[in-house]
């Protein structure tokens, strides 16, 4: 009778998902964590110095671990940021992602030191600043740190954008990593 | 009654012929028309014949009468002021035919909806029923938008597409919806998913507010909604109904066909939707990335095998693309704070049909046969099968060209098998009872790149309930008890290091019993009680989410240890009028629960690469709701109706003695509708009927609930913003609508404006809130047409 076969075919169809189910879940690699950021300064007539965040279970509880340091002051130092996304012992490198997007992301540098100032020395195609390749000028001695943001499509051609001001900027915010920095004499 | 009931009982009146001349045609057709409620007659209702195009009115007494009539099919429409117009289908054959007809009046109606009161429908709970009209005159709102049109029911949403029904203050894992009979098997997990039903498919919506609801599986702790498809009619001819709507604000246009016919023992049944938005607009900018489409088609077979076993066979597809706001894919709150301070999104522009990322695509597929039995005239059987799957993808804006790629994609499938048995006693004694069996199997589909947020599950529930209702004299007692027990099987995938299956075997009983007693003092007064206890188990998310939740810039995480949930209820409702002047409706609750399971966002910090994100973690507590749903109406004369409603709710979490987060706001409503008593001449003969107008405001007050406190570093330090919960508004709406009997087919038009004034708001219970205001004036064209 037509109504068993019914029967039949939902029971089948119920045992086979039943059977199916024990598999193990597949671990996703989790593509676009950001795991370690290295930010490293050079000078003429200053040691280079870099400054590492590294959070390896990313979106996992653990807290990140981030290492500052010092800076010498009134110099001029070539800042380069290097984004990577290690999981099982596995390095994908962000920082190329970004660059082949680089019209839909930007970094912006903040800093409660005086005297400390960020000056972009990248463009993306379209011309404008892109923040991976950086130049940091120190003034006097002082204690404090600097915010590193990156964002997923601001609006880059919003007022100020440009000049490093994120107020207008919108987007995502992807990274937000800051270092404790010591300017010494 | 149900109309297709209403339809039967008509067919039953309609004299079997016997033989006579081939073409006779001094044949007469009389009948008598009265109200289907208190059983007045209706005097002055057209009656009008498709075949002849000739029509009548009926007398003082409610009679019609047509002559020189021919042997041969007619199909009569009728129609009157406060009534909906109905069609009746009769075959005259070689005798005269008398037929005892029944409308629909409005003077019941207390919302906009046609409500079958308690005293009516013979149960102590309060069960509210939305009519096809309403569902066709409100085309293109989604199901949560249609049962919030109840007094007491309310929607918690994400935007202007998604969005869940709140009944009496409880959502998601607390309430059922049942569609076709079938639990509704979707990933309700989050606010952000709406159920996935298309609500033209229904001619019917029922809304059970309280613990009732036992004889259906899912959670009775909260209410139950049903969505159900008519019967299909017992008419050899292909009859169906068109609906268009367009609406101004997202230029959003849908149509609906629906077809049918019952030749000679298999009757079929053919529904199909296809809808789609553009952008909507708020009074100062554009929502980018806020518009739909959907197709879905619904088809159901009936069979009668014999006057005992009836089987019918049901399959529909829901499929939908949603786009969710632009401004909303925020990284942390920082974002939040930026877009708070602006006032504006980041992201405007002109209006598109375009869909982007993020959007959510998803697919829901049922398939359902059931079979009734009928013993004998007092007892039958029924048995269920159904299948579904929900496919659910959700895209957002992602790095290295990943945003065409999902970051969740789900499948469920679920598999349920019900038996039901029901039992009339001389005694007066009705008995209900039944098993049920619901199969669910839950899958992360591979290559998101992003770990679940749900994990990967089984789960196998096994429910029994017995009802039982007896009517004494001017009273209905009631009885339901309960049981079922839930064994789950999760896989899920620890955050922290190294990344590892981690699996749970949970087993949960729950007890659910209710006792009710209906009072009908006289016909014009009745009074309902009922108190229920109900259990619910924690949900997959309440125990096993993980992860970010990036719309609420929050992490959630579930408690493995969660226990069980209980609640206990208590329902008191007054229905009446006087003189039929004056009618009101009063629904008071009160619920206590122990245990009550919530997200509590006032947990730890944590920070990640994208910035620092408040933990959210589910926990409980012991709760309270209360709340009163009140609606009256005056009517003044039968062109003349003023109705008021009032929702009033109070929510607390009594451990910590504040507000409920989710908790809808005070709502009070009122309106004027003027019917015109007469057709007005329109073009040629045709004739504007039952023209409408209602105009409507709506006062929507302010949560109590806390501020809700944000978190940030500002170069190392920690720093806090709140948001408040939003201001009050009115809203000011307009309702029209008129029938026009063409030729062969009857044209109903529907015009509405909602948000006059243009206003600007945020309303507490739509998430998009913390980035945008919302919608304003859209108004609404809708035609159908019954042929």
């Amino acid at each position: 009778m037509k109504t068993k076969s019914i029967v039949f075919a939902f029971l089948a169809l119920g045992i086979s998902f039943t059977s199916c189910s024990d598999d193990d879940p597949v671990i996703e690699n989790q593509e676009e964590v950001i795991t370690n950021v290295n930010f490293t300064l050079t000078a003429t007539g200053a040691d280079p110095v870099t400054f590492t965040w590294v959070d390896a279970d990313g979106e996992g509880p653990g807290a990140p671990v981030v290492v500052g340091g010092t800076l010498k002051a009134n110099t001029t130092y070539t800042a380069n940021l290097e984004l990577l996304n290690v999981q099982n012992e596995e390095t994908d490198n962000v920082t190329t992602e970004i660059k082949e997007e680089d019209e839909d992301h930007q970094l912006f540098y903040t800093t409660n030191i005086s005297g400390l100032s960020v000056a972009y020395t990248d463009e993306d195609e379209d011309g404008n600043p892109l923040g991976l390749a950086t130049t940091i000028t120190t003034g006097d001695a002082a204690k404090g740190s600097i915010t590193i943001l990156l964002r997923h499509e601001p609006n880059k051609g919003a007022e100020g954008v440009a000049e490093g001001n994120i107020a207008n900027a919108g987007g995502a915010n992807e990274l937000d990593a800051t270092f404790d920095i010591d300017v010494v004499e | 009654m149900s109309l297709s009931k209403l339809k039967f009982i008509t067919l039953l009146f309609i004299v079997v012929p016997f033989i006579g001349f081939s073409q006779n045609c001094t044949l007469t057709l009389t009948g008598h028309i009265s109200d289907v409620g208190t059983g007045e007659p209706i005097p002055y209702a057209n009656i009008f014949v498709s075949e002849t195009k000739k029509g009548t009115v009926s007398d003082s007494s409610g009679h019609f009468k047509l002559t020189n009539l021919c042997t041969g099919d007619y199909h009569i429409t009728l129609s009157h002021i406060g009534c909906e117009s109905k069609k009746v289908f009769v075959k005259i054959e070689e005798k005269d035919i008398d037929l005892n007809l029944k409308l629909t009046h409005s003077v019941h109606d207390l919302d906009n909806v046609a409500l079958s009161s308690s005293s009516k429908s013979k149960t102590t709970q309060k069960v509210e029923i939305i009519n096809e009209r309403f569902i066709s005159d409100n085309a293109g709102k989604n199901l949560a938008d249609i049962t919030s049109s109840i007094v007491g029911v309310s929607t918690i949403k994400t935007g202007n597409s998604i969005g869940k029904p709140i009944i009496n203050g409880l959502f998601g894992n607390r309430i059922s919806i049942l569609n076709n009979g079938i639990p509704q098997s979707g990933q309700q997990w989050g606010i952000d998913h709406s159920p996935e039903i298309d609500p033209l498919v229904a001619n019917k919506i029922s809304v059970i507010k309280g613990t009732a609801g036992l004889e259906y599986l899912g959670a009775p702790l909260g209410g139950v909604i049903l969505v159900e498809p008519e019967k299909i009619e017992k008419e050899p001819h292909l009859h169906g109904k068109t609906n268009y709507f367009f609406e101004s604000n997202g230029l959003s246009n849908g149509i609906n066909l629906q077809l049918q016919q019952y030749p000679s023992n298999i009757g079929w049944k053919a529904n199909a939707t296809f809808r789609r938005s553009g952008d909507l607009s708020t009074p100062d900018y554009t929502l980018i990335n806020t518009g739909v489409q959907e197709i879905n088609l619904a088809l159901q077979l009936e069979k009668e095998f014999s006057k005992k076993l009836k089987t019918d066979f049901y399959f529909s597809t829901f499929n939908t693309t949603l786009a969710i706001l632009r401004a909303s894919q925020i990284g942390n709150a920082l974002n939040l704070k930026e877009i708070t301070e602006r006032g504006i999104p980041f992201i405007t522009g002109s209006s598109s049909f375009n869909i982007d990322a993020p959007k959510q695509k998803v697919n829901h597929h049922l398939a359902k046969f059931h079979s009734k039995y009928s013993i004998d005239f007092s007892q039958w059987v029924t048995i269920d099968f159904a299948g579904q799957l929900n496919q659910r993808k959700e895209f957002d804006r992602r790095r290295g060209g990943r945003s065409n790629r999902p970051a969740l994609s789900l499948d469920q499938y679920t598999i349920y098998i019900g038996g039901k048995y029901f039992k009339r006693f001389s005694s007066g004694f009705n008995l209900k009872s039944g098993i049920q069996y619901n199969f669910i199997d839950n899958e992360n589909q591979a290559g998101t790149g992003v770990l679940p947020l749900i994990p990967d599950y089984t789960s196998h529930q096994i429910g029994l309930f017995t009802t039982l209702t007896k009517s004494y004299k001017k009273s209905v007692f009631e009885f339901g008890a309960r049981y079922d027990n839930i064994n789950q099987h999760v896989a899920t995938i620890t955050r922290d290091l190294p990344i590892r299956v981690e699996r749970f075997d949970n087993s949960f009983h729950n007890i659910s019993t209710s006792v009710g007693w209906n009072f009908a003092i006289n016909p014009h007064l009745s009074i309902s009680y009922n108190l229920g206890y109900a259990t619910r188990n924690p949900a997959i998310n309440e125990l096993y989410s993980s992860g970010l939740h990036q719309g609420v810039a929050a992490l959630e995480f579930g408690d493995p240890n969660l226990k069980n949930e209980k609640a206990i209820k208590t329902t008191l409702g007054i229905t009446g009028d006087i003189k039929e002047k004056f009618s009101f409706e009063a629904h008071g609750y009160f619920q206590k629960f122990d245990d009550y399971i919530f997200l509590n966002p006032r947990g730890q910090i944590q920070r990640i690469a994208r910035g620092a994100f408040l933990v959210f973690n589910y926990e409980q507590t012991n709760a309270q709701i209360a709340g009163l749903d009140l609606s009256t109406a005056y009517q003044f004369t039968a062109s003349l109706q003023i109705k008021a409603t009032a929702s009033l709710i109070d929510a607390k979490n009594i451990t910590d003695n504040n507000t409920l987060i989710y908790t809808p706001t005070n709502t009070f409503t009122g309106s004027v509708t003027y019917e015109y008593p007469k057709a007005i001449p329109f073009i040629g003969s045709k004739k504007l009927e039952n023209l409408k107008l209602t105009v409507k405001n709506e006062y929507v007050s302010e949560s109590t609930t806390e501020d809700e406190e944000y978190i940030y570093f500002e170069n190392n330090i920690k720093k806090s913003f709140f948001i408040a919960p939003p201001k009050a508004y009115n809203l000011l709406s307009l309702q029209s609508s008129t029938d026009i009997q063409l030729n062969k087919t009857r044209l109903r038009i529907t015009g509405n404006i909602t948000n006059i004034l243009n206003t600007t708001y945020t309303n507490y219970l739509d998430r998009q809130r913390y980035f945008v205001v919302a919608q304003g004036i859209n108004a609404t064209l809708g035609m159908s047409l019954k042929f």
